[in-house]
């Protein structure tokens, strides 16, 4: 499979809302740069969207960057479930973590990856044991 | 549920035809091609959002690229 750029909810937020976050931005608009110079995939795990998602109100400008045919949302299979689950059991962590966890689940499913994330500790003590995954931070 | 296919009559240089006949089979040329023009509609809209990006914010800096190079992991 290709190589991916994974969007974490910080990434997320950030490219949704450049005025607000602008050197979160500028960092996240540099990977998607690379991710377009690379051809890579660019995906946000289904289940970041639980984090930023907060009602009709307040969601106008997360939908504006999920209707870009560019950023494609990938949908949380069992495979990716079951591996996030093992993951945080090895590393003793509670299901609070289970986002990290599917989002480092979801990077696997790619030859490469790479997660840009404003929650670097987390996810890279979850990804430490994978080469094919690099980190971001914001 | 997969949406029912469209079918599309494209002309393509012969060399090109010969390598992708090649590479997949007569019976692999539409699930390849469905894939190709769903990556190059992605990469079009990456590219537009990139547009917007850097038209309000300029464009990367060599210091946000470098960080960016040094996270994307070796093939």
């Amino acid at each position: 499979m290709a190589e991916a750029l994974i969007l974490d909810s910080e990434a997320v937020n950030a490219l949704a809302n450049p005025a607000a976050r602008s050197s979160q931005t500028r960092r996240a608009a540099a990977i998607l740069r690379l991710a377009y110079d690379k051809r890579a995939l660019v995906r946000v795990p289904a289940p970041v969207l639980a984090e930023v998602c907060r009602g009709v109100r307040y969601d106008s400008a997360i939908n504006h960057l999920l209707n870009n045919p560019g950023i494609c949302v990938a949908e949380l299979t069992r495979l990716a479930a079951q591996r996030a689950g093992h993951m945080l059991a090895k590393h003793r962590l509670s299901s609070a973590y289970a986002v990290d966890a599917f989002v480092v689940a979801t990077a696997l499913q790619f030859d490469t990856a790479v997660i840009a994330t404003g929650d670097p500790k987390d996810i890279e003590r979850l990804a430490a044991p994978f080469s094919t995954i690099g980190i971001l931070a914001l | 549920m997969s949406q029912p296919a469209a079918k599309l009559s494209v002309s393509v240089p012969g060399e090109l035809a010969d390598a992708v006949r090649k590479r997949v089979g007569a019976r692999g040329l539409s699930g390849f091609v469905a894939r190709a023009l769903a990556h190059e509609l992605e990469r079009e809209g990456v590219g537009s959002l990139l547009a917007e990006l850097e038209e309000e914010l300029g464009t990367p800096s060599k210091a946000d690229m470098t960080r960016a190079r040094k996270a994307w992991p070796k093939r």
